[in-house]
Order: structure tokens, then sequence, then C-alpha cells
């Protein structure tokens, strides 16, 4: 069977806020609390200048509830 | 189980690929790992659903000992390395019995000095040993040894039993540990798996295991000891800097012990990692002895009346396991070998059997993980395999060394089936196998090499391992496998077709490769573009293809016995055997590899300008063209007079490739013939260096680089740049390929067997009349049958007792001479000093080291005139012969 892939979000840390954020397919930050689902209370995010996002390894999606595959 | 799944390539998601500082050793106790798991003394099942492995705590580490420990690449003077004392002591090839020991120091294990010291240190200063810190004097450490016995394929007994082998009593705390493989984080599958504390009884406690595929199992634990309990998972507040969902991490349980964060494992005794807490006092010079049973059989409960003791068979099954480990041994080590020289074979059979792991890395998916995804249109650049997604790797591999190489090479690996087959030829069956299938040679025929570069260019000796493989079961069962020999064939042809179409740039049979596994032996990085421009064509890599073409030849003929479909392949590999061979003595006029004047194969560097020169160093490159030698029995050419008819034809057409190479129709002992690259008068010629000791022939075996070299530095300058290459008979001084191996004077097992091979195929061809003076210069004649034996007994000294009952293996290192807990147990290193015999490099690369069991196996059962009256047929036939004794009668 052939498989359509997705496109993928990126996922970083921001560790001054001690947060996960999220890059989506639009561009959008999100910034994810520490709960059990944390996509589905997900608040928007927006990055500033001083802002050290730290990519971390997109396994760690599903961790973060995210509902891409 | 691994000893190292930190700073592999695969935990590496870094951006630059710089793996060994991505995810490093103080990391690992915190973070989950994707791919796969390591500890000390591990095993796991064979998908590694569930692990288990030992920690210890001697009370003053600041954390807990679950890993070994070692320096990273950049933090050693020469690349990365243990510093750690283990060794494979023991097992059957079942692994129905196990043996290892670790020895752990009382002090606090001085992981800050190692790292500094050794960064201060340049490369022309000695590594920085574990022994230097003075964390051993005085004794003050503990033996612990591991034995794992099967009571059955699913029921496992384990024995620790720890020894103070220091002056006072000491307390240490062992852990036994049992976790799962963390695959539930990674995927979108709620299928978790558990452990939990179970109902155990008077006299024992009890970790229940549940996976939704292993099914249930269970650690018994003998004396009603404490059960801590966490998760296999991240901790993502030490590791990312967010706080952890849950407080049950993956270092919860040091930090319970260690750090004495009592909320650190969970009350409710449930989790994916748990260890029992043993808190012993050991007094000096006495043992203590821990017992755990890890079974797939539930305990019986309560309601049967009567609990079943599952320790209560325990030491006469291990007694028993013990014992079948001894008849199994004394059917493989000859008799005629004495109590140290089976001593050594024995320890590297052990080696080989412990250096099994699985090994995980679904390329595809990694790359995805990384946003490297290579099927989208705007994808990061990987920093490496990013042509290799197809590849799916899940297998249990034998490698090279679990810590130092936790990953399978390709090339090492052909090796080590040479000796893995003397206990388990179906392993190595299968493991030559795996190599070929689908999900990992790439769809153009590329063997993987390695996961640092799965695309870079290794030696071609899969089909020499293939072509051993079979006549060595066809010896012990009385005929091969033909059709796992078959499927082999095809997929080597794949093989063979991928190295003509990409390494011989100008058509003409004459190779490139790169570095092709010999490093730094060069004068320049082979495998980076030359500072001169133009190109290499190279006498290795040449002579790897040229042999390459006899072991297809050797397969196809065999093959041919029975199928007459293999005949004409036959003669397809006879003949660019003979194209190949041919090139490398006569093109290129006063440019070819050979130098007549030297009486040696050199690489040749072809300018942009169309000049060329003789790199003239004297190095294995020019040996590699004496191991390109393969004897024939003509049986083959025989059944097919209209193949043998063409041959000739071939052969009538091009009279000088008769004139060129040693004449393939001249026939020798019995009728035989002989492939080889070299006639008999550049035979003599590159023997008479091989066996100088002031050139190649070292007290210990053959050294990748001319002593001559000492003296006569190999320059060669590149405007204002100067290239040098000396004789560096122990550690690499440069930082190419890592800096970590060297191929310019030491002494490497490999390369050393193929010369062994080769000698006894010439013998096999020239018989006993063919004598050469070895050592050169002392006037004693020898024939290729005792040259080889005399290798070989120069090899096995490595690591037996000399006269002076000291091992060259160990140097100068007075511990490992003369403490009786040291001295008889052996590290099969990498590689060894060119001139002392010292053991150097990787400490456990017991994988290809371990074929000095091979070696040892072959001289003890083989007579000369069984290949002189036998041929190939005298290798699987072995028979015991009274003494392993040298030529010059030195045992």
């Amino acid at each position: 069977m052939l498989r359509v892939r997705r496109p993928q979000v990126t996922l970083y840390v921001d560790r001054s806020s001690q947060h996960w954020v999220v890059l989506d397919l639009d561009g959008s930050f999100w910034k994810l609390p520490n709960v059990e689902n944390p996509w589905d209370q997900r608040e928007p995010f927006y990055p500033t200048e001083e802002t050290e996002l730290e990519p971390i390894p997109g396994h760690y999606k599903y961790l973060l509830g995210l509902p891409l595959d | 189980m691994s000893e190292r799944q930190w700073g592999t390539v695969r935990e590496d998601y870094s951006e630059g690929g710089d793996a060994w500082n991505y995810f490093s050793h103080d990391q690992a106790r915190s973070r989950a790992y994707r791919w796969g798991e390591d500890g000390l003394a591990g095993i796991s099942d064979d998908q590694q659903r569930l692990c288990f492995a030992l920690a210890l705590w001697n009370g003053k580490d600041p954390i807990l000992k679950e890993r070994l420990f070692g320096l990273t690449n950049s933090e050693s003077n020469h690349g990365e390395d243990v510093k750690e004392y283990y060794f494979y002591l023991d097992s059957t090839p079942t692994h129905s019995y196990m043996k290892y020991l670790y020895k752990y120091p009382q002090a606090a294990y001085p992981y800050a000095n190692l790292v500094e010291t050794s960064r201060s240190r340049s490369r022309q200063e000695f590594e920085y040993e574990l022994l230097d810190t003075g964390v051993f004097d005085q004794d003050r450490y503990f033996d612990v040894f591991v034995e794992y016995a099967k009571e059955s394929p699913e029921d496992i007994l384990i024995q620790i039993t720890v020894n103070n082998c220091g002056p006072v009593a000491a307390e240490l705390h062992v852990l036994p540990t049992l976790w799962f493989r963390n695959q539930w984080s990674w995927r979108s599958s709620t299928e978790r798996p558990e452990l939990q504390q179970s109902t155990g009884n008077q006299g024992w406690s009890l970790i229940k295991a549940t996976d939704p595929r292993l099914g249930e199992r269970y650690l018994y634990c003998d004396g009603e000891v404490p059960l801590l309990f966490t998760e296999n998972e991240t901790n993502t507040q030490r590791i990312f800097g967010v706080p952890n969902r849950s407080p049950y991490v993956k270092d919860g349980i040091d930090n319970y012990i260690v750090h004495a964060q009592k909320g650190a494992v969970n009350p409710d005794k449930k989790g994916t990692k748990a260890a029992a807490h043993y808190r012993l006092t050991v007094d000096a010079g006495q043992s203590q002895v821990i017992r755990l049973r890890l079974s797939d059989m539930a305990p019986v409960g309560p309601e049967n009346g009567q609990v079943k003791n599952p320790f209560a068979q325990f030491d006469s099954t291990l007694q028993a396991r013990r014992r079948e480990a001894d008849e199994f041994y004394a059917t493989v080590i000859p008799r005629s070998l004495n109590a140290d020289q089976a001593n050594v074979m024995r320890q590297a059979l052990a080696g080989m059997l412990w250096s099994k792991q699985f090994y995980h890395y679904d390329v595809d998916k990694w790359l995805r993980e990384r946003g490297s995804d290579p099927f989208k249109e705007s994808h990061k650049t990987a920093p490496r395999n990013d042509h290799w997604h197809h590849m799916y790797n899940g297998d249990v591999i034998s490698m090279p060394d679990k810590w130092e190489y936790p990953w399978y090479a390709a090339w090492d690996l052909a090796f080590h089936i040479l000796a893995l087959t003397l206990v388990d030829p179906d392993f190595g069956k299968q493991q030559l196998k795996l190599m070929l299938r689908e999900r990992y040679m790439h769809p153009n025929g590329q063997i993987p090499a390695y996961e640092w570069n799965f695309g870079d260019v290794n030696p071609p000796v899969h089909a020499w391992s293939t072509i051993f493989t079979y006549r060595l079961e066809q010896g012990m069962k009385g005929e091969g496998d033909t059709e796992w020999l078959k499927s082999s064939f095809q997929k080597l042809l794949l093989n063979f077709t991928w190295w003509v179409n990409r390494k011989d740039r100008s058509g003409r049979n004459l190779f490139e490769g790169g570095f092709l596994g010999l490093d730094n032996i060069g004068v320049f990085d082979r495998s980076a573009p030359l500072p001169t421009g133009g190109y290499l064509e190279q006498a290795d890599g040449t002579a790897w293809m040229a042999l390459f073409c006899q072991n297809m030849l050797e397969i196809a003929a065999e093959l041919s016995l029975t199928d007459p479909d293999y005949a004409d392949m036959s003669l397809k590999f006879v003949e660019h055997y003979l194209w190949i061979a041919s090139s490398m003595t006569h093109l290129g006029e006063n440019t070819g590899m050979w130098d007549e004047e030297d009486g040696f194969f050199y690489d040749v560097l072809r300018l942009p300008n169309g000049q060329a020169q003789r790199l003239k160093v004297r190095s294995m490159v020019g040996l590699l063209p004496l191991c390109s030698a393969t004897m024939f029995d003509g049986v083959a050419m025989a059944m097919y007079p209209e193949v043998a008819e063409r041959f000739l034809r071939f052969l009538d057409a091009r009279p000088e490739i008769r004139t060129a190479i040693h004449d393939p129709l001249k026939t020798g002992v019995a009728g035989r013939r002989l492939a080889s690259i070299l006639d008999e008068t550049k035979l003599r010629r590159v023997l008479a260096k091989m066996l100088d000791e002031k050139e190649f022939l070292s007290e210990f075996g053959i050294r990748s680089l001319s002593r001559y070299h000492a003296d006569h530095p190999y320059v060669f300058h590149v405007g204002d740049r100067e290239y040098r290459v000396s004789y560096l008979p122990a550690e690499s001084d440069s930082g190419m390929f890592g800096g970590n191996s060297n191929w310019r004077g030491p002494i490497w097992m490999p390369v050393n067997a193929l010369i062994v091979r080769a000698l006894l195929q010439y013998y096999a061809y020239y018989g006993n009349d063919f004598t050469v003076e070895c050592p050169t210069g002392s006037g004693r004649q020898m024939n290729l049958y005792q040259i080889a034996e005399e290798i070989t007994r120069r090899l096995a000294s490595i690591f037996l007792k000399n006269k002076d009952g000291r091992r060259p293996v160990y140097g100068g290192t007075a511990k490992f001479q003369e403490d009786p807990h040291w001295r008889d147990y052996l590290q099969f290193f990498e590689y060894f000093h060119g001139d002392i015999g010292a053991g150097l490099g990787a400490n456990h690369q017991t994988g290809w080291t371990g074929i000095i069991a091979r070696l040892m196996h072959l001289f003890a059962t083989l007579k000369p005139e069984r290949i002189l009256a036998g041929g190939k047929r005298a290798y699987s036939e072995p028979q015991a012969k009274p003494e392993f004794v040298s030529p010059a009668g030195v045992r």
C-alpha cells in the first residue's frame, strides 16, 4: 500500500520558560503546558529576539501528544 | 546487550552529526534511549523488549555504576577509549552458560580526573588509564562475577559473586536491574509494558514483567530484598529543563540510592524499570553471593498450598551448566594445547559470543525524526546516511567491540565469522546472509560499512568468509549447504558489480576504494580529495578485487559441480580475475604498481597532468597482493571441457597475461592450479621483505608498516606542505580517521590471518620444495607451511605467558603481569605494538582479534602432509596432532 507521508512539525524546548514549543506547518509557534495531553491545551507562542529555541528530536512528538503520525 | 548506547550515531539528533557529544555518558542515566539499551553484563531477549543488567554503588561514587564509562573521541589523546576493567570469561554458543567479571573500585571513580588528564596529553604520549589513577591501589576493589545459566531457553539463573579484594571490609550496593526498552514513548500505540512487585514468599522477592508481545516474565530475587521501581523515561527536567510529568524517571533509582531522594521511586511498586536492592558488607578477602532467576514460569500460588522455591535446584543446575560448558570446550579446544593456550582460546571465543548485540536502526524513521525526510522537497540535510533510507536493522549481530564499536562493521563481521564458526557455524551463516538481505545491502549492491557512514567502502571480504564457512560445514556434515551458497552468490554478484562499476575509474581493472579499512596507512587520507589533484590506483583495492574474483570463482566452481548453470559463471570470474591480476603488474609501463627495483607493490598516484608516480611506502597495502592467492584442484574444469576450451582460447589470445602473473596453466602439487598475482619470482621477493625482522616480521606477527620507515620516513611534498609516513609501532600521532587506530606499524590480526591463509594456499601448490629464509638473513630455510605456522606462533605469543611468566599483550602494566587476580584474564585488543606486542586501541575488539582462536585451532589440528594430499579438504577434516610446537621448537 502506498502511504503518503504527511509533512512534519518541528519541536523545540525553550529552557528559559521551561516549556516545549512546537512550530506547526503554517509557521505558527505553540507553547505546550506540562500536562497529560499537552497539544490539546497548547497556547500561542511568540518568540522574541532573545528567545533561544533548542531543537528536540522528532520522536518526542508522541510524548507531547501531537496528532501527526 | 550493548555496553554503550550513548554517543552512537543512532541516538544522535544533532544538526551537525556530533554523535559523541550530543548524547553523553552524563545524560545516559537520565535520558531514555531511542534505539537500544546498554548495561553491565547485560542481556535481553532477541528483540530487546526486556533487559537485565547489573548496577553497583560503592557508597562514594557520584552516580550508580549502571554502564561502563569511557572517554569520547575528543576527550582522549588517542580517540575514544573505555576506562573500566571487565572480562568475558566464558560462554557457550547457546548461552546456556556465560560468565563475566567486572572490577569495581571501592574509592570514588575518578571521572573528572580521567577526562582532564587525558585532555592535557598529547598524541605523542600514552593514554591515561584507570590503573594510572591509583584507584586500584592496595587492591581496594571488588571483583564482581556475573554468571548466567539457563534452566531452559526462557528460564535463566543468575549468580552474582562479589569478592572484596581489599585489605578491609567494604560495603557494596548491588542492584540487579530489570527494565523494558522504551518503545512506548516513540509511537502512537498505547501498548505499554509494566513491571510490578508481585507476591513473593518468605525468602525471596519477586518482580513480575508483563509485555503485550513478550508475555509474562518473573525475576525471582533471593532474600527478602527491597524492590525499587521507576520508569524508563527521560528526566525532562534534567535533560531539557522542562518539569517532569511524572516523578518517576530513568534516573529514579540512582536518585533514590545515591542522593537519598525517597520520592524518586514509585511507592506503588510498579513501573518500567526496577531493581532489587542488595546492600552487602564484604569482609576483606571474602565473597558474598546473590542469586536471581529470570523466568517465564510463574510462582505456584498460595492456593496450591505450597509456594515453589525457585532456588531449590539453583546450585545443581549452575554446576551442571558449568560442567557442560567444560565438556563442550573439550570438544572444541585441541587436547594438544596446554592450559595457558586453552585459556586464551576459550576466552577469545567467550569474547566473540559475549559480543553479540541487538542492533536496531530504522534509517528512514531516524531521518524523518530529525527532519531529514529524503522524500520531502524541503528537508534538512542529514549529516550522514541519507542515501540509506531503505535500511531497517533489528537483529542480533556480532559486534567488533560492544563499548568502542557498538555497531556492526561489515568487513569486521566477515572476519568474526572465522572464529565464531569454531563454535556456531549456523550463527556464522546467518550473519553473513544478514548483510546481504534487502534490509541491509543497498539496492545498488553496496554492502553497508558501518553507521558512521554506511556508504564508506570497506574491503570486499564477504565472499571469502562465505566460501570458508561453506567449506567448514561441508567438512563437518559431509555436504555443504548449496542452497545457502547459491543465494549468497546471487547477492554477492550484485556487490561485485557495484565494485566494478563504481571503483574502477579508468575501466582498466585498477581499483580505488579510499581508505579501505586501513585508516592512516597512506601518505594522504585516501578517502579525501588528494592535495595533488588526480587520483590513486590502489594496490590494496586492486588486490582485494582480485581476491574477490578468486572467491567468486571458487563459489561458482563449487556450485557448478551440481548445477551446470554455474560453469559459465566460473569462466566469467576466471577471466575477470586474470584481467585484474595482470593489470596490477603490467599496466602503466614504468608506473605500474609493481616496483621492480624494490620488489614490492605500491599505490600509484595519477596526477591531472597525466604524470604518475608510485608512493613508495612499504606497508600492508603492498602485502595484500600476496594475499590474493587461491589454489584450485581443477575438478570443475574437468567436468566442463567446453568451458575449459573457452578458457584456453582466452589465454591463447592474450599471451601477455600469462607472463605478467603466475601462469594459471602451470600445475603444481597433485596437478593443482594456482590463481596468484605473484609469480614465483615476485613471491620470493615480497616474502624476503615480509619475513625480514628489520621490515615487516615482528616477534609478534606481521607489521602493518615496514620498520624500514623508522629510519627512512617516506616524505612527499605538495607545494610547501610536507607529508610524512614514519614507522609508528604504537598509537597514531595524527587525528586522521579519529586518531584511534594506527596502521603505520602495529600488528593487526585480520590481515595476518589473510597472510596465513595465502601461505597455506601457496604451500598446497608449491609443496615442500619451495623454501625461503625465515627470518630473512637468518640462514634458516622454511617451507610455506612452516612460515604460516611460525607467524601464527608469533601471533599467539602476544597473549601467552612467555618464559618469564609475562604476557606481551599487557606490556609494562605490572598489575596485569603480576597480580593473580588479573594476570590470567585476557583482553583482545584492536591491534598490537609492532615491536613488543602490547595491546592497543579498543580493549575488547575480540571481534576480529578473536581470530587467534581459529589460528591456534588450525595449527593444532592440521598437518602439512594432509594439505599436500587433500588440498582444501584438509581444513575441514581436522585431526588432532600431539603438540602445538613451532618449527623453531619453541613452545
